[in-house]
């Protein structure tokens, strides 16, 4: 690492030299600059480790310098020089951010040691900074990592479970090709499982805030109810498109968890639904949101489970559903990734008749609008 | 007239998998050659010729199914080989919402001619393969 540089601004040519000499005896570089201007050009320029500056210079005043360089780098180093050893303009540029000051006149001493001290603090600040990233970056990676690593083992599992079942790999009698089909569906409720898991720990709002963009749900929705198409038809259940011509559709999000709230909400609907049953995805606004619903005409939600709809791990039992069961996260998951958005997400739902979910976004509202 | 087996180079660095896959591209009379990393992938495509690739995504290195796809379609080293089929075998979930397509392409990256989902169904896996390598 080279040794620490040092910016000494002060428009006193004969205070800029002492500086310069006393620096270089301690080893560290240095640069000067003879006004207020020309000390930020060259802080943005050349990043010092540390910044001495004259408090009470011409044009550009050491305070100024110091309100600009918090917005440069606040990590950078400043000790203030006053002339007038007055405290009041010592605490101000303290309160302005400087690590400390040096009344004139000093000793060579005073100056090595506050000097010293300043940049031991700057040192432990960034290398804490270097450990939380590292920190952040690894809780990142340890989620794809355990995602990988739980999922290959299963995964090789079940592709052996396919050659098997598809006869390649010799014939294969009727019981034991029923068992393994079971094993092998067992195994796919443990791959959800374990998917939704890892989303769950995955979603995190401030994260997701730094991948929104501009979004045409009208667009994404269309999209879905394609993707959706051979699953309806495979059961038998209707789909409908019920988007409100001129609806605005724009909100600020993640295109990518939004889809999978939007897809889990539809297969839910069409999962769960009658034999011959309906399921309508609208899309409508009010003042302050679009709102998509997603109405089904199934089974429905009983009175007393519908508080607990949206919790982790909730589930309704398999006699009741009359379905397999999932991870009992993907309502939960759904509604973290919707109040990630700003929005909310609610159901209404009566036994036997079907269940209505709303998930409300905040528009976009129009630039210039002044509500 | 003689008709020279086809042959189908297949990446991914769980040698089980390998071999579950392997009976599957065996079965349908294809010769079957696998490398386990995306390096070794990388020399194999050179000095195999295969008619098609099989590649798996998510490596353990960060010369992974992406790049090696991107280098075979675009970079002058395998100028030789750059009109190779690639298809991607992964599990999508990893790649998190990729149902709607490769999002790589959107980076830039250069994408795969098809791409097939872990656990592979053996009649998908072989009619996808006979589609790219008819054409």
């Amino acid at each position: 690492m080279p040794e620490p540089l040092v910016l000494i601004i002060d428009d006193e040519e004969s205070m800029r030299d002492a500086c310069t000499q006393i620096l270089l005896k301690s080893r560290y570089r240095t640069e000067t600059a003879d006004n207020g201007a020309s000390g930020l050009q060259k802080i943005r320029d050349l990043r010092p480790d540390a910044v001495i500056v004259d408090l009470k210079m011409p044009g550009t005043s050491g305070f100024e310098v110091l309100e600009n360089l918090k917005l440069i780098d606040p990590q950078i180093m400043t000790i203030v020089i006053t002339g007038y050893a007055t405290v009041d303009s010592a605490v101000e540029a303290m309160k302005k951010g400087a690590y400390d000051f040096l009344p004139k006149p000093f000793t060579p001493e005073e100056l090595r040691v506050i000097l010293a001290r300043a940049l031991e603090r700057r040192r432990l600040a960034l290398e804490a900074d270097a450990l939380r990233r590292e920190k952040k970056l690894l809780e990142e990676n340890v989620i794809t990592m355990v995602s990988h690593q739980l999922r290959s083992p299963l995964v090789t599992i079940q592709q052996y479970f396919e050659v098997i079942l598809s006869g390649i790999a010799g014939p294969v009698g009727e019981k034991p090709k029923e068992m393994i089909g079971r094993a092998r569906d067992r195994l796919d409720g443990l791959l959800n499982l374990i998917n939704d898991w890892l989303d769950m720990a995955r979603i995190d709002a401030q994260r997701l805030i730094g991948t929104f963009e501009f979004l045409d749900l009208r667009k994404l929705l269309e999209k879905l109810l394609e993707f959706m198409g051979p699953l309806a038809r495979e059961s038998g259940t209707s789909l409908e498109w019920a988007g409100v011509p001129g609806s605005a559709a724009e909100v600020q999000g993640d295109a990518e968890t939004l889809e999978q709230v939007f897809t889990n909400l539809l297969s839910n609907a069409i999962k769960y639904n009658k034999p011959g049953g309906r399921v309508r995805l609208i899309l409508k606004e009010d003042r302050e949101c679009v709102i998509v619903e997603i109405q089904d005409t199934g089974i429905g939600i009983s009175q007393e489970h519908l508080p607990f709809i949206f919790d982790q791990f909730f589930q309704i039992s398999r006699s009741e559903s009359g379905k397999m069961k999932g991870s009992g996260l993907g309502l939960a998951i759904a509604k973290k990734i919707v109040e990630a958005h700003n929005g909310r997400i609610e159901v209404a739902s009566s036994l036997g008749m079907g269940s209505t979910f709303t998930v409300r976004l905040p528009k976009i509202q129009p630039a210039g609008a002044s509500a | 007239m003689t008709k020279t087996r086809q042959k189908i180079l297949m990446i991914d660095d769980d040698p089980d998998f390998c071999e579950a896959l392997t009976a599957i591209l065996k079965s349908a009379a294809y010769e079957v050659i696998t490398a386990s990393n995306a390096a070794e992938g990388k020399k194999k495509i050179l000095s195999e010729k295969p008619d098609l690739v099989l590649l798996d995504i998510m490596m353990d290195s960060l010369f992974d199914g992406y790049s090696l796809c991107h280098a075979v379609k675009t970079s002058k080293e395998f100028e030789s080989v750059k009109n190779t089929p690639i298809i991607f075998v992964s599990a999508v979930k990893e790649i998190a919402g990729s149902r709607f397509g490769f999002k790589g392409e959107e980076q830039g990256m250069a994408g795969p001619d098809d791409y097939i989902d872990k656990p592979v169904k053996p009649a998908e896996l072989l009619a996808r393969i006979d589609k790219l390598l008819r054409t």
